[in-house]
């Protein structure tokens, strides 16, 4: 059963269009990955789908309901987790949570004891009586979770929950969501890191400029670029780098540099890498290591786009 | 509703945790009223006149005793080296000089000996003058009677403060001091309420500014419920306002309104709508934090000054005073004042009518301005 079904979605900024005639289904029990660089149009279409923006065209069911007709039956089944952190440094732990799970009609014992679950399942329920301002990055992104999930909504909506946090906090968000996934919860998680998605997601869609370009399961994405891979190739100095000249060899579908490796897209049968090799020697460019990868969500999105996450 | 009380317990709870919030929003109004009272309460109807006497006769010095018999009048007498002081420093509301030849004049029936010295204006000099000419004009017609003969006039004088008048007096309070005192409080008291109110509009922004406006609107709560509730814990502090400053004049400083509690709680309570809804005006035309602070300053301090809330309308130029009748401030103070005054609310339709405009166009610009905002910082 689908929890969300968007049909021919638009959404203009003046003459900007943020979302272009987007499409997409989101099955119950599902951890839907958005992936897409900034500017894509992620924010905007969770936007449309939490009830802050609206629409200029097309339709929005969740639970088989349209968005725009039922606001309050949807929003109420929604538990949205913004990509700033939303929370209000001038309330503890406890309140921040315990006033969010109350605009949700929560009262009383059930209140009290969903606002503890919730603060227990993001690891703050020592910290119940600390205020904001007393905690790490990391704490307070998961206090931002904490303050989208203790009405326990049918869909929790991520939007890049691990900016700007540490390793640790990362890898207990990430399992976090996995908890949730697990306790009966639909997840739409949005993200820019490339492996995060690949880890936790049980479909991914792909969106540039506003359009979903790819989406299916991981292995159903991949199959779509069977025919290039990618090669990296880690430089000692990266100055004298050519970006053009590597483009120019037969095969080489893009070039991009990060620090001092160099990641060169090129198709599958192409039998380049003599050449590719003779480049870095003929530049008299040291190798230090090379290696050939099989495909995967970043080859993915390169093939599609033409760029890489990080660069976009 | 209870989404509603809900976020009003919660705004509540968020700004009385803060001391600041608490000084302005509650003491504030009792510097206001002891900013009044330091103004207006040291204010006496007494009046303490110097005296320097250069007749050699003995008139002036009957004539400084009429006044010292004068109620709420009392002399000094002084010397011609601190006349300047006395005055300027206002230790003396005036100062009296008898010249020589005062008795002399007054033998012949020309008196014109006598000087006033006073920077008080009309309002004190009035006073001494119409006790002051009117006994020397029975002393000159004395004279003018006994036709400089010096005898004469003593016994005739004698006799003319002996003779028998049947005087009643009643004394009249002067309720002037207590009517500016309250009127001025009440200056100090708009001018917190309009800061106040500006301070508990500007956490919508702030919750712009730190997202959690954006976060509360993806949940059941409309934008319309979130400024009801900005609204209601605005009026709520308000009235609190209003009650501690009435309260604190009538019950603990006793000084009497000259208006009935209710009916100033009534006026107090119109101009709260007016605050609210000015601050809304100001959240809407800003777009930040920052902006919102600048535009306070430039509307609520000047608009407070020049609608007379620090200091009589009537001292200002007459142009200033016709600006001052497009403020609502003005008006609210017009209708206290009228109210002082003995008119009733029936006969004040007309300034509660502009009140109210006042009230109902403000809410009107800030709706529309929120209405025309048509991105996600959307409030209505």
């Amino acid at each position: 059963m689908n929890i969300l079904e968007i049909k021919h979605l638009t959404k203009k900024f003046g003459d900007f269009i943020a979302v272009d005639d987007m499409s997409l289904t989101v099955g119950e029990g599902e951890i839907f990955g958005f992936l897409g660089s900034n500017g894509a149009g992620k924010s905007t279409t969770i936007n449309m789908i939490s009830g802050l923006l609206r629409k200029n065209n097309g339709s929005i069911k969740m639970l088989g309901k349209e968005t725009n007709k039922h606001p309050i039956f949807i929003k109420k089944h929604i538990g949205l987790v913004p990509q700033e952190l939303a929370i209000y440094e001038d309330l503890t732990a406890y309140e921040n949570v315990s006033f969010f799970a109350g605009l949700y009609g929560l009262r009383g014992e059930k209140l009290r004891s969903r606002t503890i679950e919730a603060l227990e399942f993001v690891g703050l329920a020592e910290k119940h009586k600390s205020y904001p301002k007393s905690f790490s990055g990391g704490m307070k992104r998961r206090l931002n979770i904490a303050c989208a999930i203790a009405h326990q909504p049918k869909l929790i909506i991520m939007d890049e929950p691990t900016v700007g946090i540490d390793p640790q906090s990362r890898k207990y968000i990430l399992q976090s969501v996995q908890k949730l996934n697990e306790m009966g919860c639909t997840i739409i998680y949005t993200s820019h890191y490339m492996e995060e998605v690949e880890e936790i997601c049980t479909k991914i869609a792909i969106i540039d400029h506003g359009k979903i370009i790819a989406d299916g399961t991981k292995e159903q994405l991949k199959s779509l670029i069977t025919d290039s891979k990618l090669i990296y190739i880690d430089v000692k100095d990266t100055d004298h780098v050519d970006i053009d000249a590597i483009k120019a060899i037969p095969g080489v579908a893009n070039v991009t540099l990060a620090e001092n490796t160099i990641q060169i897209h090129t198709e599958l049968g192409a039998n380049n890498l003599n050449q590719i090799i003779s480049y870095f020697i003929e530049n008299k460019i040291e190798i230090r290591t090379l290696d050939e990868k099989e495909p995967n969500l970043e080859t993915v999105f390169l093939t599609l786009t033409g760029r890489t996450l990080r660069d976009a | 509703m209870k989404d509603i009380l809900w976020l009003i317990k919660k705004t509540l709870r968020t700004t009385f945790r803060k001391k600041g919030n608490i000084l302005l929003y509650l003491v504030a109004p009792i510097g206001a009223i002891l900013i009044a009272l330091l103004a207006y309460g040291g204010q006496t109807t007494d009046m303490k006149f110097g005296v320097i006497n250069h007749d050699a006769g003995n008139m002036a010095e009957e004539t400084i005793a009429f006044l010292g018999s004068i109620d709420h009048f009392k002399t000094v007498e002084i010397s011609d080296n601190d006349v300047s002081k006395a005055v300027t420093s206002r230790e003396m509301d005036g100062v009296i000089t008898f010249q020589e030849g005062y008795t002399e004049g007054l033998l012949k029936g020309e008196p014109d000996a006598v000087h006033l010295t006073s920077i008080k204006g009309d309002q004190v000099t009035a006073f001494v003058k119409s006790y002051l000419y009117q006994y020397i004009d029975h002393l000159a017609t004395l004279g003018m009677a006994a036709d400089g003969n010096a005898d004469l006039f003593n016994k005739m004088y004698e006799d003319y403060q002996q003779s028998e008048f049947q005087l009643t007096t009643t004394t009249l309070t002067d309720a002037s001091t207590n009517k500016n005192l309250t009127i001025s409080a009440i200056g100090f008291l708009i001018m917190i309420m309009m800061m106040s109110a500006a301070t508990l509009s500007e956490i919508i922004l702030a919750e712009k500014e730190n997202r959690t406006y954006f976060r509360l609107l993806s949940t059941p709560i409309t934008a319309r419920k979130y400024i009801i509730s900005n609204i209601i814990v605005n009026m709520i502090v308000m009235f609190i306002q209003v009650t501690i400053t009435l309260m604190l004049l009538t019950y603990v400083f006793h000084i009497d309104l000259n208006i009935p509690f209710g009916k100033a709680f009534i006026v107090m309570a119109i101009f709260s709508v007016i605050s609210v809804g000015v601050s809304l005006v100001l959240v809407a035309f800003s777009n930040s934090r920052g902006a919102f602070s600048a535009l306070m300053n430039l509307v609520i301090m000047p608009t407070v000054m020049l609608s007379g809330c620090f200091w009589p309308v009537e001292v200002m130029p007459e142009v200033v005073q016709k600006i001052s009748k497009f403020l609502p401030q003005r008006w609210t103070l017009d209708t206290l004042e009228a109210l002082q005054a003995g008119s009733t609310f029936s006969s004040l339709y007309l300034n509660l009518c502009i009140l109210f405009a006042f009230a109902i166009a403000f809410f009107l610009i800030a709706i529309y301005k929120f209405s025309r905002n048509n991105d996600t910082k959307s409030f209505i």
